[in-house]
């Protein structure tokens, strides 16, 4: 009897000690799921449709940012390991720097929180609507970080911020919940072309290296056929816009409510278009490898552009003699030093445009 | 004498397995204990288990990634009842609680999601079709009925993945069969396999009106036992190697890339008898091997344990005492 009676305690002390109460703590932000933040703060607000906003799986941090990251020179041996020619890259042009972000890095990561002579800026891009943005790396006038909320809002990348915890709807391009609600972020410019392209006009460039101290396989893309299926959607969408394959990259140029596409197609072996968007006028330059736009002011919407892209260097000339980047600054000519501002504008898929700019123009 | 021998062995090698759901992130959400023994006719059986499941382990197909800031916890009580029909048919039902945990740690801070709630039940039905003296065949088949809830939402308000769900809101079939063999060098010696397939049903509803279906999942035990007596008690230890295939789950028909994979489990059972009705368990569930498709948290370990009883029509049972 009394072995028996050992038998029921050994036996009721395992059970009791694997239970659901013995084991873990609570986080350090109070079990606070996607959403939560500081006590007090309100987040039981959103700008967007709360039932449009989907848990994506991996949970906040889930998918990490990368912090502090790591580059390499363009020309460095160890780029080639990794770098495929035709892969799709974002850059960014500040002082003087220039650095690439490679897409098949930012399908593992989304974010990138960097840094350049002092200015912090982040790097965000979806993997799911092929959207990329810079911002600056401030919230209500404090430096912070963005991480990947977990959150989708149409299938769109929610950031939050480290500094309030708010949620940023990276499409929509303000916060949408939390204590910034309503604020902008500050767009920086990016451009987006493949690695062949980029590293020819900036070989000077810096690439984001294949070792950032998180251990991924960034040779193997995530998410199988979803960028090359145009049906495919692993979250549901509705009000889908037939007018051009749902996957198809675009530039996508804003003005108010109005958007307008831009597809590479149309500027196949290279192309300078002045455009009117809503009461803008703007400057379009591209080829099958990058378009990007910018606004026109009164002193410019009286030059004549040509394309002039010879495989670095220059991307387009004017009428009085200038020569001018892609980026939009004069390098030669009597207007050197002058930049264009560029437009409101992104690459993303096109379905992603359709939704969050309901009614898109094309530019035919 | 032999044939109560035989039952309580058979008790003792089936406790428990799993019929397994795969997710999103290759973990397993609901963990279901099946399978009870096809006892005497009349009999009664229940049993209720703790199963704590623990996936932090990050793996892109076979490789283990240096990372373990995710960290999937599944907390499950389980409860069987069964009941024997004939001597060789039987019926029995589960019924689960489940605790689903999301837990990622990174960055200095640490951000968890979890839901609670009554879980999905399976209901299933086992015939033994031959019943030697040394071995012995059962084939069943079996329903999971899609009771559990499939709509919990984050503190903020926000639906949680399927994966972190209660419920499936799927039916899903299951078949199963079972080979026991004994042996005259060591009567208590037993080696015993099952084989478990799973088609998943298609959850309709799910973020709306889109389908949602869980990869089908097949499932293969070998296990070894033995018993011996310790201070007058009947003890149970087993060894038993588990595999498990799970296909890829599919979102509106298109494979989701992250999900299904092989695995294979390492699983140590050591049971007792705390009287002559009453049978405590307990195991643990180590992967050998991982094969996940594409990049996914991985099961790091599990813990089993439990106390199952018998009522028999004559209220008692009888032990083979002569090991």
């Amino acid at each position: 009897m009394k072995t028996r009676s050992i038998y029921y305690t050994i036996a009721f002390l395992a059970i009791l000690g694997c239970s659901p109460s013995g084991g873990e703590t609570d986080p350090v932000n109070g079990g606070g799921s996607n959403g939560g933040g500081t006590s007090g703060d309100d987040f039981s607000t959103w700008s967007i449709p709360i039932d449009q906003v989907i848990d994506g799986g991996p949970g906040r941090d889930g998918i990490p940012s990368i912090e502090n990251p790591a580059f390499y020179q363009a020309n460095d041996p160890r780029v080639n390991t990794y770098m495929q020619s035709d892969d799709l890259i974002l850059g960014v042009v500040r002082g003087g720097e220039v650095r690439a972000y490679p897409h098949r890095i930012l399908d593992w990561h989304e974010i990138v929180n960097d840094e350049i002579s002092g200015a912090k800026f982040s790097v965000n891009y979806c993997p799911l609507t092929g959207s990329a943005f810079a911002w600056e790396s401030k919230v209500g006038g404090q430096e912070t970080t963005f991480g990947v909320s977990g959150l989708l809002y149409n299938t769109n990348l929610i950031l939050y911020d480290r500094a309030t915890n708010s949620n940023w709807s990276q499409l929509t391009l303000e916060c949408v919940n939390g204590p910034s609600l309503g604020d902008v972020p500050k767009n920086l410019e990016i451009l987006e072309t493949d690695w062949d392209t980029w590293k020819t006009m900036y070989p000077n460039s810096k690439v984001l290296s294949n070792d950032q101290g998180i251990s991924r396989d960034y040779s193997v893309y995530p998410y199988g056929p979803y960028k090359d299926d145009h049906d495919f959607f692993i979250f549901p969408l509705s009000n889908l816009n037939p007018a051009l394959p749902n996957k198809q990259r675009v530039h996508a140029v804003l003005n108010g409510t109005t958007s307008k596409a831009y597809t590479f197609d149309k500027f196949v072996g290279g192309k300078v278009v002045k455009d009117v968007i809503g009461n803008k006028d703007i400057l379009v330059v591209g080829n099958s490898n990058i378009i990007y736009s910018f606004e026109l002011n009164n002193t410019h919407s009286s030059l004549t552009f040509t394309y002039d892209f010879n495989g670095s260097g220059h991307f387009f000339i004017d009428d009085e003699g200038n020569k001018w980047m892609i980026t939009g600054e004069a390098i030669e000519g009597p207007r050197t030093g002058q930049k264009l501002k560029a437009t409101n504008s992104f690459m993303s898929f096109w379905f992603a445009l359709a939704i969050f700019y309901p009614n898109p123009q094309i530019y035919q | 004498m032999k044939k109560t021998t035989l039952t309580i062995c058979l008790i003792l090698f089936s406790i428990p397995y799993a019929i397994s759901q795969t997710c999103c992130s290759g973990g397993v959400p609901l963990s279901n204990n099946i399978g009870l023994p096809i006892l005497e006719k009349g009999t009664w059986q229940f049993g209720m288990f703790y199963d704590y499941n623990n996936l932090n382990t990050l793996n892109n197909g076979s490789e283990s990634l240096n990372d373990d800031s995710r960290l999937r916890i599944t907390h499950s009580i389980l409860l069987n009842m069964g009941y024997n029909i004939t001597d060789n048919f039987s019926v029995e039902g589960l019924f689960t609680w489940v605790n689903q945990r999301r837990n990622i740690t990174q960055f200095g801070n640490s951000n968890l999601d979890q839901t609670s709630g009554i879980g999905d039940a399976i209901v299933l039905g086992r015939y033994r079709i031959i019943n030697k003296p040394d071995y012995e065949i059962t084939v069943g088949a079996g329903i999971k009925i899609p009771i559990g809830s499939t709509d919990n939402k984050s503190d903020a308000g926000i639906t949680l993945n399927a994966d972190l769900q209660p419920g499936s809101n799927a039916l899903d079939m299951i078949y199963i069969t079972s080979f026991s063999k004994k042996f005259s060098f060591r009567p208590s010696f037993n080696l015993s396999t099952r084989l478990t397939y799973r088609t998943t049903g298609t959850n309709d509803e799910y973020l709306g009106t889109n389908d949602y279906k869980f990869g089908n999942e097949f499932q293969t035990y070998l296990t070894f036992s033995d018993q011996f007596l310790l201070f007058k008690q009947i003890i149970t230890p087993s060894i038993s190697f588990k595999y498990r295939d799970v296909n890829r789950d599919r979102v509106n028909g298109s494979e989701i890339t992250s999900t299904g994979g092989d695995w294979i489990f390492l699983i140590p059972n050591f049971s007792i008898y705390l009287s002559p009705r009453i049978l405590f368990s307990t195991q643990l569930e180590l992967p050998l091997y991982a094969n996940v498709k594409g990049t996914q948290l991985t099961p790091t370990y599990r813990i089993n344990t439990g106390i199952s009883f018998q009522i028999t029509k004559k209220r008692e049972v009888k032990i083979n005492t002569t090991l």
